[in-house]
């Protein structure tokens, strides 16, 4: 429907708030038709590298281009983007009707086809009957969806989400998440989706770029930041419960956790690195005999559980066990860390230096 | 549990009591000018007050039709008010967008010698505009008292017009932005349909306020232009005061006032009450 256009760059982008480094150095290319999610916790920038794609802010320094052409300083009204906000900034004093018609009456577009365009973006996100109410009449979620008929009736070259889902409940976002997966298939067009929650972003995603401290620390599929995590910083980030960061010493060649000795054989040298090794919460066994840990909590998920355990030096470890048991308090557990998932991790420059199970990278 | 009744029963009946006392309080000088202005001269001079006495209609015509009348003051006092609420409505709407919006330099200072302007007593400020008025040739003259409405009327209108502007995400006017409609579309289809209350209520202030106002009407108007305020203040003179023509004509002058009240009652303290419902302006 596009031709393959939506093609966002930045280059060396740089913005700053006063004294507060919003974003410090940020490069980053978006495929045409891709699904794009830039997921960090609040304050990492990821906001702001929307705003400044929509151009709602100005970068301080580098370069935007779409479709390779320049728009870093051209309005936001000339770059073809819509826009779906957190608080969907619907306008009150208009019916759902002309909410939706208004992107298209600033464009001087034909009333008669106003018309046609509004009726079928709303059909498009099933608001529809609701042409007539006024923003106040609507439940939030008829809300989002408004804003969304709005963003849609148009048909943008980018389209960009800045916290869709936030302002609705729990299950009512499960399902949206997964419309707004089907509506961006169907309309083929370039997503940029701004959220701090990693499930929604691993879910959604085609890719993700991961903030922290306004800059980019990793870039990849939702399959690559999980199984490959660049930092102990995304590897803390993603997953439910994340990884597991336990600080590890080696000693007489073998890599040793909490007092325990030589729990895993080292693929290579270390020798001379602070050393961290990272394991998922399903990675995590019980056994009859391994490291030493006290319960802290179980919780029963129902078809599996979580353990929050404690370590004999105080480290705690989570771990995901699949199938449902009964445990005392404080019960003395052992566990065994199955070496094939596990990632090590450098503390100081807190990059990831290998994983387990691949030994080539 | 009926103990309980009880409390809160004589807690309602001493609301009703406190209410009465200030409704007494505030209606009983408005009665005694009704009934002043049926008496006839000698009978307002009556001492004690009767209370059964023959109504006139007379104060009423003379204050209307006699060589007293106040109806060329009654349309000074509305061209006066009118210009300046005009003037005022057009230009604090779009300052007060400016400040409420716009990155601009010396936007605090500027925002607090507007403020500044309201904490000076007004009858500090009788003098110096004499002089200026009186150096530019625009004593008794609209464009003369309008400007100097405009000094109080503005500061007060732009400050109550911010609050109302800042009331609106600031995401509704991005929106605007993005659906590539200008600044001023924005101000005109999404900023001003969402503060008519607030553009309603400081109309009815500024209007009131200018209708009302007598320091300045006293000092800087004149034969021509005398509101209606200091055409009543004429009826008190040195030899006598005719209290029963004052009263009629102090009816009449309250009447729009009044009329404003019962009308706009609703849009006042929808206009009021506006800013305290976040969330999408529920209509």
């Amino acid at each position: 429907m596009n031709d393959q256009k939506g093609r966002v760059s930045l280059r060396s982008i740089e913005k700053n708030f006063g004294d507060f480094r919003a974003l410090k150095d940020i490069d980053l290319d978006i495929e045409p038709s891709e699904f794009f999610a830039l997921l960090g916790p609040s304050g990492s920038g990821k906001s702001t590298t929307l705003r400044v794609i929509a151009g709602l802010e100005l970068p301080d320094n580098g370069t935007l281009t779409v479709d390779g052409q320049d728009i870093t300083y051209a309005q936001p009204g000339e770059r073809n983007v819509a826009m779906v906000f957190q608080n969907y900034a619907l306008y009150p004093h208009m019916t759902i009707e002309e909410n939706i018609a208004f992107p298209l009456k600033m464009d001087e577009v034909d009333k008669a086809q106003i018309s046609d365009q509004v009726q079928e973006a709303a059909r498009k996100v099933k608001i529809d009957h609701l042409l007539h109410r006024r923003p106040g009449q609507l439940s939030g979620g008829q809300q989002q969806r408004c804003a969304l008929a709005r963003a849609i009736v148009r048909q943008p070259r980018l389209f960009l989400l800045d916290e869709p889902l936030s302002n609705l409940d729990a299950q009512l976002r499960l399902e949206t998440r997964i419309e707004l997966r089907r509506l961006h298939e169907s309309m083929d067009v370039t997503t940029i989706y701004v959220t701090h929650d990693q499930e929604e972003a691993m879910t959604i995603a085609d890719r993700m770029a991961i903030f922290l401290d306004g800059d980019i620390i990793q870039v990849g599929t939702p399959d690559e930041v999980f199984n490959h995590p660049k930092t102990m910083d995304v590897a803390a980030f993603i997953g439910s419960p994340p990884m597991n960061l336990l600080n590890a010493n080696i000693e007489n060649g073998g890599i040793g956790i909490a007092g325990v000795d030589a729990l895993l054989k080292p693929p290579r040298d270390f020798t001379g690195t602070e050393l961290v090794v990272g394991v998922r919460p399903s990675h995590i066994r019980l056994d009859s005999d391994g490291i030493p840990a006290r319960l802290l909590l179980s919780e029963n998920l129902g078809e599996s559980m979580l353990l929050n355990t404690e370590l004999s030096d105080g480290q705690i470890v989570k771990l995901r066990l699949p199938e449902v048991r009964r445990f005392s308090p404080d019960e003395m557990l052992a566990l065994r860390i199955d070496a094939d998932y596990v990632h090590f991790f450098d503390a100081k420059s807190r990059e990831r230096i290998l994983t387990g199970d691949t030994r080539k990278d | 549990m009926s103990s309980h009744k009880t409390s809160q029963r004589r807690r309602t009946s001493l609301l009703y009591v406190v209410v009465a006392i200030l409704l007494i309080s505030w209606i009983f000088p408005i009665l005694w000018a009704v009934v002043v202005s049926l008496k006839s001269e000698t009978e307002v001079l009556a001492y004690p007050p009767r209370v059964v006495f023959e109504p006139t209609l007379k104060n009423y015509n003379d204050a209307i039709f006699s060589s007293l009348s106040i109806v060329p003051s009654f349309i000074t006092s509305f061209i006066l008010s009118s210009l300046t609420t005009l003037l005022t409505i057009l230009l604090a709407v779009p300052a007060a967008y400016a400040f409420a919006r716009l990155r601009l330099p010396a936007k605090k200072s500027a925002g607090f010698y507007t403020l500044v302007t309201q904490m000076i007593p007004p009858v500090g400020l009788v003098i110096p505009y004499f002089l200026i008025l009186n150096q530019i040739g625009w004593l008794d003259t609209y464009r003369g008292m309008v400007t100097v409405y405009l000094t109080f009327s503005l500061p007060f209108a732009i400050w109550l017009m911010i609050s109302y502007m800042e009331d609106i995400p600031r995401e509704m006017e991005e929106a605007a932005y993005l659906d590539k409609a200008s600044r001023l579309q924005t101000l005109w289809y999404v900023i001003l349909p969402q503060v008519r209350g607030g553009i309603a209520v400081t109309t009815i202030f500024v209007f009131l306020n200018a209708w009302n106002e007598f320091l300045f009407a006293v000092q800087l108007g004149g034969n021509n232009v005398r509101p209606v305020t200091v055409a009543m203040y004429n009826f008190v003179s040195v030899e006598q005061t005719l209290w029963a023509q004052l009263a009629g004509a102090a009816l009449l002058a309250m009447l729009p006032v009044i009329i404003i009240g019962i009308f706009a009652q609703k849009q006042i303290v929808k206009g009021l009450t506006v800013g305290a419902v976040k969330g999408g302006g529920r209509q």
